[in-house]
């Protein structure tokens, strides 16, 4: 231990306490606590939570409140034990008005749930949200949550809605007063507008075989983007996905961004995954990159765990392919203060780079605002990232520590969210996630941890 | 027997097909096809025993470019086709003294031989059959799968079985190879099909006489290689070339005592009856092993999540230009979602990647020859008469491609929704719910594989009680069975109900034999 690489664990416990301290109390949050329990409920016991899962995941698709009950306890069902509010909903079941009363009963539960992280159907509707937050302290990223793509229809129509929030997000902030701490650091200009999207969504051609393909067909609609945030001033953020699309992706966004028209803008930013094997080479090509182009806006690399994690290990082992995500959890977890060192010390070094640290980790975030320290960065050449419904405490603690966090946003319908919510979810009731540790009373020592 | 024959066989595990997302697996394929079209075609003889016969009576085109030769090969005369049975006839007699273990272990090897080289075994697919890239390795794997897989259940099935035994008697249950065994085989899976018919008779004792489809003459020579390579006697395993006469001769042949089949349902019930036939001097009934195929439903509940199902409809429809036994030819989609489901699918169509097969991403590659093309094209022209075409797609000029098809509306008793088209067409049909779903699937006469788009787990398991299907996909695509995880084959007119790459498969290719013995000698259990 104690490598010239590492830092203080001294410094990383103060700064997480210091966080910490700053944390709003769960009774200042009755329905956030409610939301907790059944939450917990879920990850305790495994039947139960995927009875659970599988119902949510299948609410947009049912007819009426009827079929919803029916598909309700048919999940339940599966599960051995019925905890006692269980075993009252299949007693309900048995009629068809006590199944329209679970049915309504549960679609609101799932909407209710759906709420936490999902802003509102439509930017629009997210604007309070958005207003609000600035108005605290907090930027935001906002993703459009859509169901898969797989036609050209739906690409266009994908494309069409990235284009009108980017001049909703441009006009909404427009209007808001300054807020010197989100607007600037060291480097220059940060855009308020901030749109993530997804390749996924910008093609049906994304084939893990022929990466040439998506990318082809993706770059026509990114470049479009591009061009409307350039117009407008407003941040392009690429999210990185499942890793076999990581090569088209990669590719698709770092030739686009060194194409000449976009050397003056917009500012834009990528996802480097640490729970990959091969994230470390990733990293390289991204700093070289920033550090090589004439772009005029630093690139904004978002330093994420990876939200893809049981998708890759599954896909793996029924191929029998060696994984390519660290299957300890600890290893994602030092990988990702390594590459937070690695991003911090580029900055450090001169590279214009703009590292995102996107994590709801207290020990994650702590240690990258240590590190920060250490190379003698100032605190507003870090920028944190949070998820809505996940990080909203660790939002105002950061946001009271005078750090610049931004929380990425989605917004969309029911049906559209629901694999953004199940993963969610799922992320929240692991044995292996961090908030579930925080939820059940870890000391804060140990939180902080080093991992 | 060497100390490491005397080791177990490690634990089978399917041959992991190359990960083909990764820049360097990619690489490796062409240079496999860069090293194949550097050569000469393949010189696919007849291979009887220690002798090799050329010849180029079959050519082997590539269905993308009918100009370029893949292979060339004799056409094997009736005479021939007794000359390798009487072979293997000797050759049964050697290999069926052989223990199973050193069978087995033979089988081992063919599939090492295969997995050193298995970038140039999938080329060959690509060329000879049109099987885009990871389809083709995929083939590959389910070869070596197969031999591995049976090499296994072999030596299970050395060991007998336990039987009930009672003081003063001793009872054995084991099974004998039968004798010959003829494998007719088809050109879709040119060498996972073959070589998994072949390794399961070889596993068992018995000799073969293989002969390919006339389509894929060049694949059936390199897997007797690899067989031959690895160490089968010669006189086990012959190879004969030829097209259905070559076939006949072997179905009628008295020697032949298993006949393992997979193909169309014509030629099936044609075997079934020869073989029906008990010539003067034939001394055993013959066995059929076969496989036929299918008019596969996809069942679409209200409740499915159609992000999952179209991907999966559209791949299980359309990949390898649907020429596959597991293929998707029939939606039977419930009426509230029939409008969305048809459309997404069109537009999923016209992002179909038609193509050559040895091009990275292509899904539809050429259909296998131009017979193919015409069929497919006939059917298509049925469905615009009888119904209406939703969604095409153009296709190159060059090449034997057949366009992909999606109709709808069409009569209750038009053809194609009854009779296999073997290629890219699919229909989709409203239901009005999962049993007017099911009433239309049990109104078929044959059943192969069937799928279902459902989230109700009561619904899941009722549908699964009324399926007749062999195999039943639940929420995934209904192609790409795995040796061992999904044994393969159909019901009813779909096949003998025999299972691929599953634990009874070998039980065809063996005749069963208890022996019981007195133990009792005056008075006394010795
Ligand atoms: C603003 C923002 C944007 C994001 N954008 C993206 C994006 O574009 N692409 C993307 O993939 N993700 C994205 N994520 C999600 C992110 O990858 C994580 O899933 C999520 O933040 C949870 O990580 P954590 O550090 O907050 O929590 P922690 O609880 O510390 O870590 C959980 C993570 O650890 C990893 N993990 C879990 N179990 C194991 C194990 N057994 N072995 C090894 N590793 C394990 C997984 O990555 C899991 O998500 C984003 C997150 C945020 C906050």
């Amino acid at each position: 231990m104690g490598g010239a690489a590492r830092t203080d664990d001294q410094a990383v416990l103060d700064v997480g306490r210091a966080i910490h301290a700053a944390f709003p109390s769960a009774g200042r949050r009755p329905l956030r606590a409610l939301d907790d329990k059944a939450m917990d409920l879920a990850s305790q016991d495994e039947e139960l939570k995927a009875a659970l899962f599988r119902f949510v995941d299948v609410v947009p698709a049912c007819r009426n409140l009827d079929d919803l009950a029916r598909h309700l306890t048919g999940f339940l069902g599966e599960v051995d034990e019925h905890p006692p509010p269980i075993a009252v909903a299949m007693r309900m079941s048995g009629t068809k008005a006590g199944r329209t009363a679970l049915g309504a009963a549960a679609a609101a539960g799932v909407r209710h749930m759906a709420h936490r992280f999902i802003v509102g159907e439509t930017v629009d509707d997210a604007t309070g949200v958005m207003r609000d937050l600035w108005e605290r302290g907090v930027a935001t990223s906002v993703d459009l949550l859509g169901e898969a793509t797989i036609t050209q229809a739906e690409a266009d129509r994908y494309a069409r809605r990235c284009a009108e929030a980017l001049d909703q997000l441009t006009a909404v902030y427009a209007k808001l007063p300054p807020r010197p701490q989100l607007e600037q650091d060291a480097l220059g200009p940060l855009p308020r507008a901030n749109l993530s999207v997804k390749v996924s969504a910008l093609t049906p051609l994304l084939r893990p075989d022929a990466p040439e393909l998506g990318k082809r067909d993706a770059a026509v609609r990114l470049r479009d983007l591009l061009r409307r945030a350039k117009d407008r001033g407003a941040h392009l953020h690429i999210d990185m996905e499942s890793y076999d699309s990581i090569e088209a992706i990669a590719d698709l966004v770092l030739e686009l961004l060194a194409e000449p028209e976009f050397a003056d803008g917009p500012s834009a930013g990528v996802v480097l995954q640490a729970y990959l094997r091969d994230s470390p080479a990733l990293a390289d090509r991204l700093v070289a990159f920033a550090g090589s182009t004439t772009r005029a806006h630093p690139l904004v690399v978002r330093l994420v765990k990876g939200a893809y994690w049981d998708h890759e290990v599954v896909e793996a082992l029924q191929h029998g392919w060696s994984v390519p995500v660290f299957e300890v959890k600890a290893d994602s977890d030092r990988n990702f203060e390594a590459l937070t060192r690695r991003l911090l010390e580029a900055r450090a070094g001169g590279t214009p780079i703009r590292p995102a640290i996107a994590s709801h980790n207290l020990r994650s975030v702590a240690h990258a605002v240590a590190v920060t320290r250490e190379l003698g960065l100032r605190d507003d050449d870090l920028e944190l990232q949070v998820l809505r419904g996940l990080g909203d405490d660790l939002q105002d603690a950061l946001a009271a520590n005078g750090l610049r966090v931004r929380t990425y946003c989605p917004v969309g319908d029911l049906v559209a969210g629901m694999a953004y919510l199940v993963r969610r979810l799922l992320e929240n009731t692991s044995n292996e996630s961090f908030l579930a540790d925080q939820a059940s009373g870890t000391p804060i020592e140990q939180l902080l941890a080093a991992p | 027997m060497t100390a490491s024959a005397l080791r177990d066989l490690p634990t089978f595990r399917n041959e992991p097909v190359l990960e083909l997302r990764r820049a360097s697996e990619r690489e490796r394929l062409l240079q496999g096809l860069a090293w194949l079209d550097g050569r000469p075609p393949v010189d696919a003889a007849t291979w009887i025993g220690d002798d090799k016969q050329s010849g180029d009576a079959n050519v082997s085109t590539d269905p993308g470019d009918p100009e370029r030769v893949v292979a060339h090969a004799p056409v094997a005369t009736a005479q021939d086709v007794a000359h390798a049975v009487e072979v293997a006839e000797q050759g049964a007699r050697a290999w069926r003294r052989v223990p199973a273990r050193e069978r087995a272990e033979v089988l081992v090897r063919a599939a090492a031989w295969m997995r050193e080289r298995r970038e140039k075994l999938a080329a060959l697919c690509v060329r000879e059959t049109a099987k885009p890239w990871a389809e083709a390795d995929a083939d590959i794997c389910e070869a070596i799968d197969f031999l591995e897989f049976y090499a296994r259940g072999a030596i299970a099935l050395d060991r007998g079985h336990h039987l009930f035994q009672v003081p003063g008697e001793r009872n054995d249950l084991r099974y004998l190879p039968r004798g010959v065994t003829g494998v007719i085989a088809p050109w879709n899976f040119p060498i996972a099909i073959p070589i998994g018919m072949t390794a399961a008779a070889l596993a068992t004792g018995n000799a073969v006489v293989l002969k390919p489809a006339e389509q894929a003459p060049g694949c059936g020579f390199v897997l007797v290689e690899a067989l031959r390579a690895a160490g089968v006697p010669a006189a086990a395993l012959n190879l004969v070339q030829g097209a259905g006469e070559a076939g006949r001769a072997l179905v009628q042949d008295p020697r032949v005592s298993t006949i393992a089949f997979t193909g169309s349902l014509a030629v099936g019930l044609e075997i079934i009856r020869e073989a029906g036939q008990v010539p003067e001097g034939q001394l055993h009934l013959k066995r059929t092993v076969i496989e036929m195929g299918g008019k596969n439903c996809v069942i679409v509940d209200a409740d499915a999540d159609l992000d999952d199902a179209v991907p999966a409809i559209v791949s299980s429809a359309f990949d390898y230009a649907g020429q596959k036994c597991s293929a998707a030819s029939r939606v039977l989609v419930h009426e509230a979602i029939a409008d969305a489901l048809t459309e997404r699918l069109a537009g999923a169509m016209e992002v179909l990647q038609v193509g050559q097969a040895d091009t990275f991403g292509t899904e539809v590659p050429p259909v296998v020859e131009r017979e193919a093309q015409e069929r497919v094209a006939r059917y298509a022209e049925q469905c615009a008469r009888q119904g209406r075409v939703v969604a095409t797609h153009d296709v190159p000029g060059a090449g034997w491609f057949a366009a992909p098809t999606v109709a709808t509306e069409l009569p209750a008793d038009a053809p194609v929704l009854r009779e296999e088209v073997f290629g890219p067409l699919l229909t989709v049909e409203p239901v009005r719910d999962v049993d007017d779903a099911c009433d239309r699937v049990d109104a078929l006469p044959v059943a192969l594989t069937g799928g279902l788009f459902c989230r109700n787990p009561h619904t899941v398991e009722h549908v699964v009680r009324r399926s007749p299907v062999g195999n039943l996909y639940v929420n995934r695509s209904i192609t790409g069975a795995m040796v061992g995880r999904q044994p393969f084959g159909g019901n009813r007119l779909s096949g003998t109900g025999t299972k691929a790459g599953g634990p009874d498969y070998l039980l065809h290719f063996v005749e069963p034999q208890v022996v019981t013995e007195n133990t009792v000698r005056h008075g006394l259990v010795i």
